[in-house]
């Protein structure tokens, strides 16, 4: 991981655009997720996609391969979000897109599908650094140093961001969200 | 057991954190179990929503990003060229006004000028570069431009 690390970064250093297409390919549905529950628009989410991998670019010499790129990927895109939203004017929230449908071939895998829209649902109802929290400990499976690093917090308030959001999505789990 | 207890059980279990009293107390408090099975439901259902980026997002953000890498590297080049014009400027800058003080002085010299009057006429040959510019910045909006313009 850490030679992975360093290999990123002299090749960002050198604005390598085999590299960025790379990386764009390898991260496109996590980071792409992370900015959807962030912001909670999947439009805006895609334009931040966008800006977060031209600062990439234009910030790449700053990467030092120390850090996890991950991590540091996912710190450019909650600053630009942040940007974003103080610039932006307050817009009631949109729905996010439909979870895409299959033909169910078991009625757990139904089961879950439910459970997963029911979440997501929930997702929606949720303060966006919960979601935020969420997103980054159960989507992305970051430790919880890395996750207070990302957000720029201390570790006890990503632990009660964390918590304060599972209790807040039991109603939906349970089936029993407004 | 307080509700503090519960409150820090929990805490644990959503954070994914292990405590040596932690499983004992999991198995005499049935509301924490619940809720400890209640959170791995929830992980496992916000890793199933399904949210992807379509090809579309993700050719445009690679032309993006190409596209500005070549602006960069132009904006790079161009900065590489003044940066040698600047250089290129300070040292022939230097040679010249060394070359210069010495051609006066010897001249002065010759047809003994006083100092004052040769180093005067170095300070005029020093400025008459920057005297220029300025008149023909002064010029600009004048017939000067207005020439060009036709």
């Amino acid at each position: 991981m850490a030679d992975e690390n360093t290999a990123i970064a002299h090749g960002l250093r050198r604005r390598d655009p085999d590299l960025l297409d790379r990386l764009i390919e390898q991260y496109q549905h996590r980071l792409l997720r992370y900015l959807i529950h962030l912001t909670g628009r999947r439009e805006q989410a895609e334009d931040l996609f966008q800006e977060t991998w031209i600062r990439v670019l234009e910030r790449g010499s700053q990467y030092d391969g120390r850090r996890d790129f991950t991590s540091w990927l996912f710190t450019i895109a909650r600053n630009l979000a942040i940007d974003n939203s103080r610039r932006r004017q307050p817009e009631p929230a949109e729905d996010l897109d439909a979870p895409e449908t299959s033909a169910p071939s078991a009625f757990d895998l139904t089961a879950r599908r439910e459970q997963a829209e029911r979440i997501d649902r929930g997702m929606q109802h949720l303060p966006a650094e919960y979601r935020e929290a969420l997103a980054l400990r159960f989507q992305e499976e970051m430790p919880l140093e890395e996750i207070a690093r990302v957000i720029g917090a201390p570790l006890g308030t990503v632990k009660s961001r964390i918590y304060r959001g599972l209790s807040a999505l039991e109603p939906w789990l349970k089936g029993a969200g407004p | 057991m307080s509700g503090d207890v519960h409150e820090r059980a929990r805490m644990l279990i959503a954070c994914g954190e292990q405590e040596p009293w932690l499983s004992e107390h999991l198995d005499s408090c049935a509301a924490c179990r619940e809720f400890a099975i209640g959170t791995e439901r929830t992980a496992r259902a916000l890793r199933a929503i399904p949210i992807t980026a379509g090809w579309d997002l993700v050719s445009t953000t690679q032309m993006r990003v190409r596209q500005r890498a070549r602006e960069l590297q132009l904006r790079q080049e161009r900065l590489a060229a003044i940066w040698i014009c600047c250089a290129a400027v300070t040292l022939m800058a230097g040679l010249t006004v060394a070359a210069l003080w010495s051609g006066l002085a010897w001249l002065g010299g010759r047809i003994s000028l006083a100092a004052p009057v040769w180093q005067m006429s170095f300070v005029l040959f020093s400025l008459l570069p920057t005297i220029v510019t300025a008149i023909l910045l002064l010029a600009r909006g004048t017939h000067l431009a207005d020439r060009e313009e036709v």
